[in-house]
């Protein structure tokens, strides 16, 4: 018989009770975080210790790479050299065109009184991994508010946009894909200069146009650019080129489906657009 | 069984290999994947923690897949305690079914934990869908089947190295 004071059983909760209750934490966890955005401040603060950890974990690769750069054949070097040289000089030819065309330009703008459109620096920065969560198409960058990043700058490669820094660390930042489903792009088709708004699609690697009339001239080939009209990307960077054109009937849109023409998985290496001082 | 599979055997047993386990799962997810090895990654992390579950359940429990869950969202994650909650339900359908798991032999055991690791990405999946918006395709569930593959090549491995009997003690 239990005497009164006396617990008549004292034993741990059972394994369900448990559960329940570090499912119930998880549950709130959750819900605050997509309230108050939790996880932004956290991974802020966790940030500092993490860069390093990056590192020290790449560190490795990193040699891997730098020796696999040593052996590589003479032969290939000098081939790629005699590429670049050529790359090199068809690429000053048209920066000179280019030169004269902006010089051209401002002059044409004075005459006009139109604000000069400022000029943009790039910053280089290297991919350091690419998140396996499979809602939000993003890397990680090695560059952070450190070099004068802030979220919202466009980011591109040797092909085209990339897309855009939505999260900025000290030292690392998180690039949000231009295939991202909630990531809109103002773009124009190249040929026809229509202005259009890209998305990312249901497909991984692919954009969609969105609300595109039916009878709008699309045709698979084109190339869609920046349009510049947000004021965040610089008009005229290559965004995608388009594949498949479909209308669909009983709705007012096509539906047209783009490749991006950026190297999302390919990419080593990207560069930074900063507005310059 | 041996003496030596006791001592290794003991519930309070080292916790050195434990914590190795669990920071080379870290360190796995910051590496820098792309393309088909991302997508056929592994949750090196998920598998340390669910063997440690099976071999260790005093030391690693609930407490400790939340934990680590935590971690892992910060690393990896679309919003706090995605990995946590599924975490958690993975150590819960381990030692649920614990007794049984340490009787079968590898291949039989791996097959009985594949629904354990489907569930647990399925709750990546649902917590991220919930959040975040719906996931890329059907090859979310990858991981999971890579998973269970190398929970086999463990489970094997361990026989080999600890002899026959080496899933069964407890």
């Amino acid at each position: 018989m239990a005497t009164p004071g006396q617990l008549t059983f004292a034993r741990r909760l059972g394994p369900a009770a448990r559960l329940a209750i570090w499912v119930l934490v998880g549950v709130a966890l959750v819900v605050t975080d997509s309230r108050v955005g939790l996880m932004d401040v956290l991974k802020r603060g966790f940030s500092g210790v993490l860069a390093p950890i990056e590192r020290v974990a790449r560190a490795p690769f990193d040699f891997a790479a730098e020796i696999g750069g040593f052996l590589v054949r003479h032969r290939a070097l000098q081939e790629a050299n005699a590429r670049l040289a050529q790359e090199r000089a068809t690429l000053y030819a048209e920066f000179y065109a280019k030169r004269d065309l902006e010089q051209e330009n401002a002059r044409l703008r004075e005459l006009l009184g139109l604000a000069r459109r400022p000029g943009r620096t790039a910053i280089a920065a290297s991919i350091l991994y690419q998140g396996q969560d499979w809602f939000a198409r993003r890397v990680t960058i090695d560059r952070g508010a450190a070099s004068g990043l802030v979220a919202g700058l466009p980011v591109v490669d040797a092909q085209g946009l990339v897309g855009q820094l939505t999260r900025v660390y000290s030292t690392t930042s998180e690039v949000t894909l231009v295939t991202h489903n909630d990531q809109l792009t103002p773009v124009m088709v190249e040929r026809t200069g229509e202005r259009a708004l890209a998305a990312g699609g249901t497909q991984a690697d692919r954009l969609e146009l969105r609300f595109v009339p039916v009878h709008a001239d699309v045709v698979p080939g084109d190339r869609l650019l920046t349009s510049g009209i947000d004021g965040v990307y610089p008009p005229g960077l290559p965004v995608a080129r388009v594949l498949r054109v479909t209308r669909p009937q009983g709705s007012p849109y096509a539906r047209i489906e783009c490749v991006p023409l950026a190297g999302l998985a390919r990419d080593r290496a990207v560069l930074v657009l900063r507005p310059s001082p | 069984m041996s003496a030596h599979h006791d001592v290794i055997a003991q519930a309070s047993g080292r916790i050195g290999p434990i914590i190795a386990s669990f920071a080379f799962g870290l360190v796995a997810m910051v590496l820098p994947w792309s393309g088909v090895a991302l997508a056929l990654r592994p949750d090196f992390l998920l598998l340390a923690l669910l063997f440690w579950a099976l071999h260790r359940p005093s030391r690693v429990g609930l407490g400790v897949g939340f934990g680590l869950g935590v971690i892992a969202d910060l690393l990896d994650g679309v919003v706090l305690g995605q990995h946590a909650l599924a975490y958690v339900v993975g150590v819960y359908a381990v030692q649920y079914v614990r007794l049984r798991l340490l009787q079968f032999d590898p291949l039989r055991q791996t097959a009985q934990m594949l629904p354990v690791f489907l569930l647990v990405q399925f709750i990546v999946v649902l917590v991220g869908w919930l959040a975040a918006g719906p996931p890329a395709g059907i090859g979310v569930f990858l991981p999971a089947l890579s998973g269970t593959l190398l929970w086999y090549v463990v489970a094997q491995g361990l026989v080999y190295w600890y002899g026959k009997n080496a899933l069964s003690r407890r």
